[in-house]
């Protein structure tokens, strides 16, 4: 025992002379960002230097247990995936992942009433009891020590998380911003889509307001009445019901804040869940029904009924975000690689809003500040954790994570441009994805944003690479592109705006408190009165409208726009 | 029989009657063969069963997990205002005792049935394929017996396939099954019976067995048909065990389950499809709410304690087997 | 024995002379089963069609009775990694040592409640039927296990369960059905209580018993909530259940587009989704009961015991 404490002190130290160290060399490149790029073989410049002290320190092998509160991959020690084993030789660290597979309030209850805790963990949505419950411990000053790249990539929102959460940093939240901003080629966010044979049969016109997308909806079934076709399904099941809520919001030109629209200039907060938005949203829709148009089905179809209308051919549109639609989208896309002629019916993005003014539908750059990593007060040793963190977030690292091998999964061009090869990208499924590391190390560890540039200009994310995106083209996604005059589906739509408090639905909010609340009875109401207003004969809309008016009329909206006013002024505040 | 055992009790003890205490403990030590084989799962019980009961006193905290008991924050019956004062519990409570009442009525009638028509099946293989078949259900969790159902009941599902090729009804004019909500009941009714119909009819089979088949001998000397006998002497060999698990299952109505009405609930059908167990959920577990989620919980339990002893007594009154 | 000799005799015999109406009931009876079995049969059949069937087709639904494009994708992903063989050792162990644990002591404890004379009857049945009532909460369920040492543990799957109520009752019933002449008749040979249980009512219980050990063996086989609680940091303690839970939810992500570092540029086809794994693991979890099943069957489908016993 008292052996293994003096090798464990003995290690301590010499871990903190390695960081002094590195910590002596970090001041002296502190512009290490850009000069780490300036050559693509990163690691002889600037991070070398940081990294070299550190292997020299003969660190004993440690393993934190670390508790994802998203269910999702798989379970595993960090030092399974080749990413991992690298970053372990580099520090001595690994992490025995598990991830939350039941329900989590339940889990991080039992967690917090029997004060045992994992060395790391995300608490997702129940991030406000575990600080609450005071279980992570302040990170300040093992930031200050032993993180010198977690200040070069945080600090700018040190302030913003210090803010958010009584004056001191607990946690890490993922994705701050690193470098210009990389728009994501592809849509994954909202968009209303339409058949790509809509759009050839139109001869590919622009399509601008609410009124312009469902007339062409609509011509499109007129001219095929025998083919069966539904013109616009919808997605409501369970917790997905947002495909169908927030429609409006967009529609109005403002991007996916949650339950509020923002005023960029006033900061005023509204919500739009009983506004005329959503009024004329609603009348949209039963004005489609009343005419046939609408599939009724849509509001008592779960989720895989929906995925299976999109692949079955007979849908002309809807409104959705990409990531919902992801599998639907592949089969068509798959069938269409195949065979040409089935490019009629991947689904493509436009950027509708009601009256063709600017479009929001483009995330912004986001910082996410309810959800993060922390550490425990049960870990063991929180510096090496600091100190592993810290040498993830080393650009070499990003780029080791994201791109990988050099050479393997990714290769460089004379100009210092990354890509990758069409081998390489067969390679990359999902086994391999898994087993390289990049699954694990994907998301949910401290790192760059995704929309992130790397000093040397090239993408952090390889999908937002416009050489690895252009490879992922089809014939039929070149012609639609260029009949629209476009290189990437992003640039059909506006460049989004600055808002530093995007996106505010993560602005923390305590869980029971009014607002929250506030979101649950609001859901009840929309998700029963929603369909009634669709449904309803046109002439019966108006009344169900005011019965709705009334009940939604019982909620606390003004103090919750308030509320959310007051919390937009702080972020905005600290941002400046 | 009582008769018997009093009277060999009374002559393994000669000497003068003891009374009260003493006669208990006199009687035990004579027990204690029975009091071996009881007493250990007793203490078990206690354990497992009785010991966290103490976590009830969270129903009238503002529980926080982090402290410990003596620094929480007592707010008496708040937690249990808050419960009856929202009109959707209100509703919840009404349509968790409609359902678990469907359930309990069809449920126990079709069991039964089953059981007494798989006993009259003569060929021992096609009664054996009957059973396993209708146990299958029993294994597909909730969440793919929804789907299943839900592509049933869609309007390009079976059901409206059949009305159409009936000419119940013509195209265009396909029902949203789980779209009205008065139906919801009905089909929550309906995909439980078909879902554990098999699995309940084991315990019956298994009490059939216990009748002497030369009852039957006898009633077929009569002449007594198969309705007659199915009447007559299946149903009554198997009466206590229905009246035991009646009992027990009154006590239950305040569970009617939680995930089919969960997935198969959506906007549309929500006045009839919410009960008790997602109301807490949503407003409870979901919201990092225990104290709500133990409010009910007690609040079901003192239901289930008024209808268990009332049916119990009632099942005593009328001279009926009863479960204590 | 004699008497079950004899017992199909006069079924012969009414098989021969049976009337119009039992014709009529048998016909009845026979429709009205198989009606129901296809009624039942169809949603497993659907399950193993998906199961079977290539997870990219299976998205556009519209599978009934037979796959469509046959794959073994989805078992393949299911059972790549070794875990879930381990997981199985760990289902079998608990389902085991669990039945024949909760069968024993339940059969026991129901002895002693079923006796007329004992004095804590009343009391003990009470006590147990209250439990069913009842319920703590999560936390403080959660403390006890852990107070008790059993986190991380692998008897937490089989000390909280040793009797059920539901199960206690039932095979009291049964005891109370049985003639008491044949515990009498016990008595009179001299055997105290536990030999008249082991020996005379034990033997006597089978069917119910039979059912209780299906019950029970259902019940461990298929739980995950535990594992979840209490054992889900350690993987060697994780069953199959927990593991195919697991596999499930990685199917979530494999199969979502969302991942922004689209690491395979090409939006490679669908190997694995939600819809697919989630009945391939139906089929994988159920097939072992649904094999237990007959074996137990046959305890409970011809009516022994009592008759025979009693002749």
């Amino acid at each position: 025992m008292a052996k293994k404490l003096l090798v464990a002190g003995m290690a301590a130290v010499m871990a903190m002379s390695a960081v002094a160290c590195s910590n002596g060399n970090n001041n002296g490149s502190n512009a290490s960002p850009s000069d780490a790029g300036a050559s693509p073989s990163a690691s002889e410049s600037a991070p070398a230097s940081e990294s070299a002290p550190a292997s020299e320190a003969p660190k004993d092998k440690v393993t934190f247990t670390f508790f994802n509160g998203v269910a999702g991959e798989k379970d595993l020690n960090t030092n399974e995936t080749t990413i991992g084993k690298l970053l372990e030789d580099q520090t001595g660290v690994n992490f025995k992942i598990e991830h939350l597979v039941g329900d989590l309030n339940t889990k991080v209850g039992t967690m917090i009433a029997s004060n045992t805790y994992p060395d790391v963990m995300i608490p997702d949505a129940a991030i406000e009891e575990v600080l609450k419950a005071g279980a992570f411990i302040p990170l300040d000053d093992l930031i200050e020590q032993y993180g010198p790249n977690i200040k070069r990539v945080y600090g700018p929102y040190f302030e913003r998380m210090r803010a958010d959460y009584g004056g001191k940093i607990y946690f890490l939240p993922f994705g701050p911003q690193v470098g210009d901003y990389m728009p994501d080629p592809n849509i994954n966010q909202g968009a209303f889509w339409v058949q790509r044979r809509v759009l050839k049969e139109a001869g590919y016109p622009q399509i601008k307001t609410l009124d312009e997308y469902v007339k062409l909806v609509e011509d499109f079934v007129a001219k095929h009445p025998d083919e069966d076709l539904t013109g616009m399904v919808s997605l409501t099941h369970d917790w997905r019901f947002f495909a169908t809520s927030n429609p409006p919001m967009h529609l109005a030109g403002f991007p996916n804040d949650g339950n509020v629209m923002v005023d960029v200039n006033t900061l005023d907060a509204k919500t739009y869940a009983g506004s005329d938005e959503t009024k004329r949203w609603l009348k949209t829709l039963n004005d489609l029904n009343a005419k046939g148009l609408f599939d009724k089905s849509s509001f008592v179809d779960n989720y895989d009924q929906y995925i299976a209308k999109l692949t079955s051919h007979k849908v002309v549109g809807f409104f959705d975000y990409g990531w919902q639609i992801g599998n639907a989208q592949n089969v068509l896309k798959d069938a269409a690689r195949k065979d040409q002629t089935q490019d009629d019916f991947v689904y493509f993005p436009l950027p509708v809003t009601f009256d063709g003014t600017k479009d929001q539908y483009l995330d912004p750059p986001g910082w996410t500040s309810n959800r993060g990593a922390g550490i425990t007060k049960s870990a063991k040793d929180p510096a090496r954790i600091i100190q592993y963190w810290d040498n993830l977030l080393k650009e070499e690292n990003q780029v080791l994570k994201s791109w990988g091998i050099k050479g393997e999964t990714y290769e460089v061009d004379d100009k210092g441009r990354f890509y990758r090869t069409a081998e390489q990208i067969a390679k990359l499924d999902d086994a391999f994805n898994e087993k390289f590391g990049f699954k694990t190390y994907d998301w949910d560890w401290p790192q760059y944003g995704t929309s992130s540039t790397l000093s040397d200009g090239n993408a952090l994310a390889p999908g937002y690479q416009p050489e690895v995106f252009q490879m992922s083209l089809t014939e039929g996604d070149k012609t639609i592109l260029e009949k629209y005059g476009v290189k990437t589906y992003a640039e059909m739509f506006d460049t989004p705006e600055d808002r530093p408090w995007f996106p505010a639905w993560s602005i923390p909010k305590e869980q029971g408190s009014p607002q929250q609340i506030w979101e649950t009875k609001k859901d009840d109401l929309t998700k029963k009165y929603f369909p009634k207003l669709v449904l309803a004969k046109p002439a019966e809309f108006e009344g169900i409208w005011a019965e709705y008016q009334k009940e939604f009329g019982k909620l606390d909206t003004a103090g919750y726009e308030t509320w959310y006013k007051e919390q937009i002024q702080k972020v905005v505040e600290v941002a400046k | 029989m009582e008769k018997n055992t009093a009277l060999a009790a009374s002559t393994m003890t000669p000497k003068p009657q003891p009374t009260g205490l003493r006669l208990f403990l006199k009687r035990l030590v004579q027990q204690r063969m029975l009091v071996l084989m009881s007493v250990p799962f007793v203490v078990w019980l206690f354990i497992f069963k009785y010991v966290p009961v103490w976590g009830w006193t969270i129903a009238f905290q503002d529980y926080q997990p982090a402290l410990p008991f003596k620094d929480q924050k007592w707010v008496g019956f708040h937690h249990f205002d808050a419960l009856f004062s929202e009109d959707r519990f209100l509703i919840a409570l009404r349509n968790t005792l409609a359902m678990s009442g469907i359930n309990l009525v069809l449920g126990f009638v079709t069991a039964i049935t089953l059981a007494l028509l798989l006993n009259e099946v003569r060929k021992v293989a096609f009664k054996r394929v009957v059973q396993t078949v209708s146990y299958l259900p029993h294994f597909i969790s909730w969440v793919v017996a929804a789907g299943i159902i839900q592509t049933t009941l869609a309007p390009d599902g079976i059901i409206n396939e059949l009305l159409k090729w009936f000419g119940a009804i013509d195209k265009g004019q396909e029902y949203l099954f789980l779209g009205k909500a008065e139906w919801f009941w009905g089909i929550f009714g309906a995909s439980s019976v078909w879902k554990d119909v098999g699995w309940n009819t084991i315990v019956y089979l298994a009490a059939i067995t216990s009748i002497d088949p030369a009852q039957y001998e006898a009633a077929e000397m009569d002449g007594a048909g198969r309705l007659r006998r199915m009447w007559y002497i299946t149903l009554p060999g198997i009466r206590p065990v229905i009246i035991v698990l009646l009992i027990m299952n009154i006590g239950y109505l305040l569970e009617s389950g939680f995930e089919p009405q969960y997935l198969l609930g959506n906007g549309m059908n929500v006045d009839y499809s919410e009960n008790i167990d997602i109301f807490v959920l949503k407003y409870g577990l979901q919201q990092f709410n225990f104290p709500l989620a133990t409010a009910a919980g007690m609040f079901k339990t003192v239901v289930s304690f008024v209808l268990l002893f009332s049916a119990n007594h009632l099942a005593k009154r009328m001279g009926q087997d009863r479960l204590f | 024995m004699a008497n079950s000799a004899s017992a199909p005799k006069p079924r012969r015999l009414s098989r021969r002379d049976s009337s119009l109406g039992d014709k009529i009931f048998d016909i009845c009876n026979y429709v009205l089963l198989t009606c129901l079995m296809i009624v039942t049969l169809y949603p497993f059949l659907n399950t193993l069609a998906v199961s079977l069937n290539a997870a990219s087709d299976s998205i556009k639904g519209g599978i009934h009775l037979l796959p469509r494009d046959f794959s073994l994708e989805n078992y393949k992903y299911v059972f790549r990694e070794n875990t879930i063989f381990t997981a199985t050792t760990i289902s079998v162990l608990r389902t085991v040592i669990g039945t024949i644990v909760t069968v024993f002591a339940s059969a026991m404890v129901a002895y002693t409640i079923s006796r007329p004379e004992y004095v804590l009857r009343k009391f003990i049945t009470i006590a147990f039927i209250i439990t069913m009532y009842i319920n703590g909460g999560l936390i403080p369920n959660y403390l006890l296990i852990r107070d008790l040492g059993l986190i991380n543990n692998f008897w937490v799957y089989i000390l909280p369960g040793i009797i059920g109520v539901f199960n206690l009752i039932i095979i009291r019933s049964f005891i109370e059905q049985l003639p008491e002449s044949v515990i009498e008749s016990a008595r009179i040979d001299g055997a105290g209580d536990f030999r008249t249980f082991f020996n005379i009512v034990f033997p006597l219980c089978l069917p119910v018993l039979a059912t209780v050990a299906l019950f029970t063996a259902v019940y461990q086989w298929n739980s995950w909530f535990d594992v979840f609680l209490y054992n889900s940091s350690n993987v060697e303690l994780s069953t199959l259940q927990y593991e195919l839970q697991k596999i499930l939810q990685n199917s979530n992500t494999t199969s979502s587009a969302e991942s922004a570092f689209a690491n395979s540029a090409n939006g490679s086809a669908i190997k694995v989704s939600p819809l697919s794994i989630r009945a391939t693991m139906t089929i994988v979890a159920a097939v072992p009961m649904i094999i237990i099943y007959p074996f137990l069957q046959k305890y409970f489908v011809k009516g022994m015991t009592v008759g025979g016993v009693k002749g």
